[in-house]
């Protein structure tokens, strides 16, 4: 059917940001501040929450949930009010929880199901929607084991299925690669990646690793000692020191000479040279470059600088995901450039 | 043409947005909005209630999960089957089995074991595996899921209460001639309903008010079936102690602590209510400690805390999950 469906239209229609908080704070008992004035505007997208153990994000998804009531501010979802509009909420919106939170002893399927029905859909739409979404976290024959023979990587992507299987205009997921090997992980965030682009479903990411966000989110909320550190698009604050990667498999020392004579200034990085990206003019002139020279070019390639060295104001946020994200492949990129 | 037409539906069915057309098509389906009805609150809660009372019996839970069940449901409806055969082969006799009290000792071990294993099954798993925050994070209110599972559990009670009861009334009235006798029947029948209800409503909220205080099932069948087993034993000493040294056959007055060592047990308890409501019948020579519980003139004291029992185990049940985590 080429019709958008009516829910796809209300849906781009609506004028209220996905996320939307103001002057948000949660206090627990008199000492413990777990979120302290947090306003914070999320649009569509996948949008990334970052911040070290306890910066308050589990808190902020509890109470975006209605499931726990700010001390003051104000938080809506998809235009209703937190406090007040959580059914709503919770109708619209998938969670997946950072801890394990599966029975071992029933089926995906079963599982999947189930929570299909308490998310309001009837029998015989919750097998089908459980179906499918165990599809789209690709467990296929498996579905009919028992969760408890599953890996950690499968009984996460049941948890985001069983958070998939309402059809949520919004996925609120917490921590969603934790306990996942690399690979695991890399294959976590594509999935999450397609969610957000193919599905046309919002997603609010939280994680403790800088890494990751910088992989798959449109934006970026950094939130330490629950305040809000920071909020852009990633590209807008990436996009101005943006570098080309270049790798031939032979005369890098040529080619340096060559683009220096050119006008750029490239440095020597790994195997291969990074170059400034001022604009499409950079990519023509490496290109005529590696095409006169006659060099053998291997990789051409966009990069970003690490979200990281937006963080640089405060060591205690990036010394940890540092330390924990020695899977995922990290090319540093020199800050002085 | 019909080709083109039946590509045209097989197109219109890989892209279509109605659920009812996942045949076909099984690889790349792309994603698929949800655009029909959604059920509300109160249907919701049904299905969870629904569910749960099938997990109960084994359903839905594996081949396993359905021995204990189907064992206790078989050996509460002995009785009425013994009873069956008996009318039967001697129509002119009496029934043996009584709707009231039907066959308590049997009843009680029954219905103990019954407990003690499904009510960590309804509440204990959800703790244990922090399936919870699953629950919470959906359209019902957190209280909704104690409710879902308390009604759950005092349907499934009532089942095994009131089923042998049902089958005990069709063998009897299947002996009998005419419409008046078996209208005569039904009439007692009610009655006996009505008191399995007892025994299923304070039996069904005390056990899951037990089983929700811990998230192992090992534990959690203990924290049920060592009070309720152990307190029925020592009610029933202390009846026995009681009836023995103040001699209530003879002196006619029962002593007050056998009249009051019922109240230490849900199941003595339950006895004493009984006979609290029968008006408390003499107890005859064949008079034996562990069932009727004697009440002297303390009925109402029975009848009290009955009520009491099963308002404070409902209100526990619903404190715990007012507090219980959300993550």
């Amino acid at each position: 059917m080429a019709m958008p469906s009516a829910g796809d239209r209300a849906w781009h229609a609506a004028p209220d940001p996905v996320i939307k908080t103001s002057a948000m704070t949660k206090c627990y008992g008199t000492t413990v501040t777990a979120l302290d004035q947090l306003t914070i505007m999320v649009g569509p997208g996948i949008t990334g929450l970052i911040g070290a153990n306890g910066a308050g994000k589990s808190t902020l998804i509890k109470i975006l949930l209605g499931l726990l009531e700010p001390t003051s501010g104000t938080a809506a979802v998809l235009g209703h009010d937190c406090v007040t509009d959580g059914f709503a909420i919770r109708t619209l919106t998938g969670y997946m929880p950072e801890h394990d939170c599966l029975p071992p002893d029933v089926t995906a399927t079963e599982l999947v199901t189930h929570f299909g029905r308490m998310s309001g859909l009837p029998a015989t739409a919750a097998r089908e929607r459980a179906a499918d979404s165990l599809r789209h976290v690709a467990l296929y024959e498996e579905r009919y084991r028992q969760i408890g023979t599953y890996s950690t990587g499968m009984k996460q992507r049941v948890k985001l299925a069983q958070a998939l299987v309402g059809d949520p205009r919004l996925l609120l997921l917490d921590e969603p690669t934790n306990g996942l090997d690399p690979a695991g992980r890399t294959a976590m965030l594509e999935l999450i990646a397609r969610i957000g682009t193919e599905f046309g479903i919002s997603i609010l990411v939280a994680s403790h690793l800088l890494g990751e966000i910088e992989q798959i989110c449109d934006q970026l909320i950094a939130i330490d000692a629950g305040r809000l550190l920071r909020a852009d698009t990633i590209s807008s604050v990436t996009q101005a020191s943006a570098v080309l990667l270049v790798e031939v498999d032979e005369g890098v020392d040529l080619l340096t000479a060559e683009l220096v004579r050119r006008g750029l200034t490239p440095a020597p990085f790994q195997r291969g040279l990074l170059v400034e990206l001022a604009g499409d003019e950079t990519y023509d002139i490496v290109r005529d470059s590696v095409a006169d020279l006659g060099l053998p070019l291997s990789r051409l390639e966009q990069r970003r600088h690490r979200i990281e060295e937006l963080f640089r104001a405060d060591p205690e946020l990036i010394d940890e995901p540092r330390a924990e994200a020695t899977g995922s492949p990290t090319m540093g990129v020199p800050s002085a450039s | 043409m019909p080709a083109d037409a039946q590509a045209a539906t097989a197109v219109s069915s890989t892209s279509g947005s109605s659920p009812t057309q996942t045949s076909g098509v099984i690889h790349n389906i792309g994603y698929r909005r949800y655009d029909a009805e959604r059920l509300g609150r109160a249907a919701i809660v049904r299905a969870l209630t629904w569910h749960s009372l099938r997990s109960a019996f084994g359903i839905g839970r594996g081949a396993k999960a359905k021995i204990f069940p189907a064992l206790l449901f078989g050996l509460m409806c002995l009785p009425a089957a013994v009873n069956a055969v008996a009318l039967a082969t001697n129509p002119s006799g009496a029934p043996i089995v009584g709707y009231d009290s039907y066959v308590p000792s049997l009843r009680t071990v029954v219905m103990l074991i019954f407990v003690a294993i499904e009510a960590p099954n309804l509440v204990s798993a959800d703790l244990r595996n922090h399936t919870l925050p699953l629950y919470f994070a959906r359209p019902i209110h957190r209280l909704d899921y104690p409710v879902a599972k308390l009604v759950a559990f005092l349907l499934a009670c009532l089942l095994m209460v009131e089923i042998p009861l049902i089958l005990l009334w069709i063998g009897i009235a299947s002996q009998e001639h005419g419409a008046s006798g078996v209208w005569e029947q039904t009439l007692r029948l009610g009655p006996g309903l009505l008191y399995g209800a007892a025994w299923a409503v304070l039996l069904a909220s005390i056990s899951l008010l037990l089983a929700s205080t811990t998230g192992k099932r090992v534990f959690a069948m203990c924290a049920i079936g060592i009070p309720l087993f152990f307190s029925w034993i020592v009610a029933n000493v202390l009846a026995h102690v009681g009836a023995q040294a103040f001699g209530p056959v003879a002196s006619g007055q029962p002593s007050a602590l056998a009249s009051l060592a019922g109240l230490i047990s849900p199941f003595t308890l339950l006895g004493g209510l009984l006979r609290w409501l029968q008006g408390n019948p003499a107890i005859g020579p064949a008079y034996h400690p562990l069932q009727p519980t004697t009440i002297g003139s303390y009925g109402p004291v029975y009848g009290a805390l009955f009520v009491a029992a099963t308002i404070a185990a409902i209100a526990g049940l619903i404190g715990r999950y007012r507090k219980v985590g959300v993550a």
